[in-house]
């Protein structure tokens, strides 16, 4: 199995262990002090038995130890076997010293270095209140010990540490020995490193107080980029300015040449206006040239801030990841495969906010890959490839993104397979779906609805499918889903994220007369284009862009705003949107120009508005819609018409042939009932049996319904027979037949599939909208 | 507390200073007295020839000179958003979320009247209302449960009624008026 990566959890263990030896440290100390505090030694037990506890979670079975030999003498004390004495304190201080060094170093080498045996024994000869070894021998004999432990003090001698074979220990410290305060110099020194240094290792802050700052710095930036923006303005300004002064000295040879007669007064103005002039404009090519530098200054110094304070929120990815082996193990149980997590780049840092959001979707993909990447194992062995299937999970850094690649070696997705189950539930015509590259049929797994599962159950086909995922992607985390297989061999999924949530670049862009901003990652080329390119096919504008065709849409009536007429532009602007193998042009008014943006809420009142993902503020305060790739693209493609819905696909099939027929065959009488009601309420005609048996001899007499709802456990014939029966009829294997049933043991599911059901749906899950929507899902 | 007059003029900032002072007044006496548990602090309005209130813990600041950023695909009643201090606050116009009859739909140029921000621990948006009135304390018990004569649409953003100078005003319910949009996709 995997290997469980515990580095994050030893970070929590370290942050929590700090503050327990600190209180256990200091409750020693008080101790001294009163000896006989009977809830002082309460809260100092209760202390050493969480250390004890969480250490042995994050696999640290030293500490545990360690923890557990203090609390055996502490027991004995609270106890009044045993008289608290100054010799104790030494110990436990030399303990607490131990578990810290050890806490610190946990997963290094250097790990090693410290006095773990030393500490044990000594802390093993105080419980057994300095008796002789034996005693103390058979005193831990009571308690299960870890096994690493179990090495029995090998001297009669416990106090004397350096008796103890103990390569790592070159420490000299005989003389040393009898006294129980060992340290010798080099643990002395040791104590002090730590000291000073765990004064500057962390602080612990609270994250809001985090964002909170985060939302300062992006002011800052925000600042800044008006800062960027005055540059342009000054520049702008001192151009004009140089023109102007060129345009007086024409204007000043004129005035010499028609004023024979110069007078001194004419002369006078024009050497005090060619003096204010040339200095305006010195002055103002300065002041540009300064700011420009004090802006780019501080714009290094702002990127600085900006990164730093964005790195507070870094967190590991292996935060998230490490939930997954068991996850996968559940999984792969459910699915009855066998199945192989590898975690790669589990270092990886990501924003605390993607990292709370990247869970569900990975979760998504690796149950998709589970359940239809990975292959029985015996499909598996047959193929040449080993019984066990892999999934792997790795992460990486590439430049402001992260990429999380999501691989499995399973059967690849099958264009073919794709394509039929497309033209099958109307998303494409057949003609359509031969014209499809396999590379863009792949990309059909992301329509709304798609499910290629030649069986639905509750687990994967309810309707979260590859699209679901694809969308929270884009829109909640601005980042890209994208497939890509090798039929046969297997499947990579690659999620590619932003770095952080709070500020992206985007293309700023006018439309009716008002500015919005559009994320620069979805835009594949901005162009502007003449007139005479934009073709009509089949009334649809489209332009063809590097060999293919791209569908257009005003931006504007997507939007739904008023716009004035384009006819006067010779170049109109377009932007094009790729997303997921689809391309939309997208017909502006204007381009203003791309820009780093700081993306914020559009408030608590609109928690979600078609096409807008949120505003920025701009330098001058001005507030300017984000819009929404993923909203922007279904509508336009619905304006386009390019939408491979239904409505096009249906049109090539016969017309409506009147309400559809299910065939219900259930022996109780409620439920038969209950079903009927619901199909009959959603304008189903149904038809009923009170066995497979009774509902096998209608079929056969050409009943010819839409989809059999069959319970499992009947009398004559069980749903299962009947299924069996249906789908190795060649008259009747069209029909799809949902079993229904209260049988949830996964070998029952199992029966079911076998037995050719498209859908199987527990009885305990049941309810009217689930039953409903297969069926939809099944006949259309 | 006055009543005062109900059809003052335009609001000029030193009575927003004034209201705003007298609802601190307000607020800070509902804790002080023990008499004032019993009275209700409402902030009248008007929106076409109606006079109206929201209750005054609802209400965060009023909110002037603002420049509203339109937003595509939105309800008719939401104006769009504002930038209140780096907090981005969307804005609705009373009179067509209720379908009173109203001055609050003008022309693009037309300057907006002020603005009420209110709040609940949900949301928060800006109102655009026709005029401000007066903060008023009214006692608890003197208000009725809102005419059974409303339209339907208005009932439901009318939480009850009470009479001031013999004049029927309506209180706004501000949890209805502050159900989050687009909250179920």
């Amino acid at each position: 199995m995997v290997e469980f990566d515990r580095s994050a959890f030893i970070a929590k263990f370290q942050e929590e262990a700090t503050d327990l030896l600190q209180r256990l440290n200091e409750g020693i100390i008080s101790l001294e002090a009163d000896p006989s505090n009977r809830p002082l030694i309460d809260q100092w037990l209760r202390d050493a038995h969480t250390l004890k506890g969480s250490s042995r979670m994050v696999g640290l079975m030293e500490v545990s130890d360690v923890a557990h030999r203090m609390e055996d003498v502490m027991v004995k004390v609270r106890d009044g076997e045993m008289a608290y004495t100054a010799d104790m304190t030494d110990t436990f201080f030399e303990a607490l010293d131990t578990v810290l060094f050890l806490a610190e170093h946990a997963g290094k080498e250097s790990a090693a270095e410290a006095d773990f045996e030393g500490v044990t024994s000594r802390l093993a000869a105080l419980a057994a209140g300095g008796a002789p070894a034996a005693a103390a021998v058979a005193a831990r004999g009571d308690e299960p010990q870890p096994t690493r432990l179990q090495t029995p003090v090998s001297t009669a001698e416990p106090l004397q540490a350096g008796a103890l074979p103990d390569e790592h220990d070159d420490q000299p410290d005989d003389e040393s020995a009898c006294d129980a305060r060992t340290p010798g110099t080099r643990q002395e020194a040791q104590r002090e490193e730590k000291l000073t240094s765990r004064e500057q290792t962390t602080v612990r802050i609270r994250t809001t107080q985090v964002d909170r700052l985060l939302n300062l710095v992006s002011e800052v930036v925000i600042a800044q980029i008006k800062a960027g923006q005055r540059v342009r303005d000054l520049r702008a300004s001192a151009a004009r300015s140089t023109e102007a002064l060129q345009t007086w000295a024409r204007v000043k040879t004129l005035l010499t040449m028609l004023a024979e007669d110069q007078s001194a007064a004419l002369d006078v103005d024009i050497r005090a206006l060619d003096e204010v002039l040339l200095s305006q404009r010195t002055e103002l090519a300065m002041l540009a040239k300064d700011y420009a530098d004090d802006t780019s200054r501080t714009s290094t110094v702002v990127g600085d801030l900006q990164e730093q304070a964005m790195e507070l929120r870094m967190l590991p990815v292996s935060t998230v990841f490490n939930t997954f082996p068991r996850a996968m193990r559940d999984l792969a149980r459910q699915y009855r495969k066998d199945v192989d997590l590898v975690i790669e780049g589990g270092d990886t840092e990501l924003d605390k906010k993607v990292l709370e959001e990247i869970n569900d979707p990975l979760v998504h993909i690796m149950r998709n890959a589970v359940d239809h990447g990975i292959e029985p194992s015996a499909e598996r062995v047959a193929a040449g490839k080993p019984a066990k299937g892999t999934i792997t999970l790795a992460a990486r850094q590439e430049g402001d993104h992260i990429v999380i690649d999501i691989s499995d070696d399973g059967g690849g997705i099958d264009p073919a397979k794709v394509k039929a189950a497309a033209v099958r539930k109307g998303y494409l015509s057949e003609a359509e779906a031969r014209s499809l590259s396999d590379r863009e049929a792949r990309y059909l797994i992301f329509e709304k609805g798609f499910s290629t599962a030649a069986i639905i159950t509750e687990i994967s086909g309810r309707g979260v499918g590859m699209d679901v995922v694809r969308e929270f992607v884009v829109e909640r985390l601005k980042g890209a889903l994208d497939v890509e297989s090798d039929f046969g061999r297997g499947s990579t999924f690659r999620l590619t994220i932003p770095l952080t949530l709070a500020i992206i670049r985007a293309l700023l862009l006018r439309v009716g007369g008002q500015t919005f901003a559009l994320p620069t990652s979805s835009i594949e080329e901005t162009a502007r284009v003449e007139r005479s390119e934009i073709i009509k096919v089949e009334g649809r504008e489209v332009i063809r862009r590097q060999r293919r065709t791209v569908p257009l849409v005003h931006l504007r009536d997507i939007l739904g705003v008023e716009s004035g007429a384009d006819d006067g532009v010779s170049k109109i602007p377009i932007a094009t949107l790729g997303f997921s193998g689809h391309r939309i042009g997208l017909i502006v008014d204007e381009f203003v120009g791309e820009q780093q943006i700081v993306i914020k809420t559009l408030g608590t009142h609109l928690k979600r508005v078609d096409n807008v993902a949120g505003v920025t503020i701009l330098g001058a305060g001005e507030v300017v819609p984000i819009l929404n790739v993923p909203d922007l693209m279904a509508n336009g493609r619905q304006l386009t018409g390019v939408r491979m819905r239904r409505q096009g696909a249906t049109k090539e099939k016969p017309v409506e042939k009147g309400p559809s027929r299910v065939l219900i065959c259930e022996d109780s009488f409620t439920t038969r009932e209950l079903e009927r009601s619901i199909f009959e309420a959603a304008g189903y005609e149904v038809e009923t049996a009170t066995d497979g048996a009774q509902g096998l001899a209608k079929l056969r007499e050409g009943l010819n319904p839409d989809a059999v709802v069959t319970d499992v456990q009947m009398p004559n014939m069980t749903g299962f027979e009947l299924t069996r029966a249906i789908k190795s009829d060649d008259a009747l294997k069209g029909i799809p037949v949902i079993i229904v049933t209260s049988l949830e043991r996964d070998e029952e599911k199992a029966e079911g599939i076998n037995a050719g059901a498209d859908a199987y749906i527990t009885k305990s899950v049941f309810n009217q909208d689930t039953l409903l929507d297969t069926v939809e899902r099944l006949i259309r | 507390m006055t009543s005062g007059e109900l059809g003052a003029g335009s609001i000029a900032n030193v009575q927003v200073a004034e209201v705003l002072r007298r609802r601190a007044e307000s607020l800070a006496q509902i804790q002080d007295e023990e008499t004032s548990r019993d009275t209700r602090g409402l902030l009248l309005f008007r929106l076409g020839e109606e006079w109206y209130a929201f209750p005054i813990e609802g209400v965060r600041e009023i909110y002037n000179d603002y420049l509203i950023t339109r937003i595509p695909r939105v309800p008719d009643y939401i104006f769009g958003v504002v930038n209140v201090r780096g907090e981005i606050v969307s804005v609705t116009d009373l009179g067509t979320m209720m379908r009173v009859p109203s001055r609050t739909q003008r022309g693009p140029d037309e300057e907006l009247p002020s603005a009420i921000i209110v709040a609940n621990d949900r949301c928060v948006t800006a109102i655009v209302i026709d005029e401000i009135g007066d903060i008023v304390e009214v006692p608890r018990e003197s208000v009725e449960p809102a005419l059974s004569t409303l339209d339907k649409t208005q009932a439901e953003y009318v939480a009850g009624s009470v009479y001031i100078e013999g004049r029927l005003i309506g209180i706004v319910n501000l949890d209805k008026v502050l159900e989050p949009i687009g909250d179920n996709a």
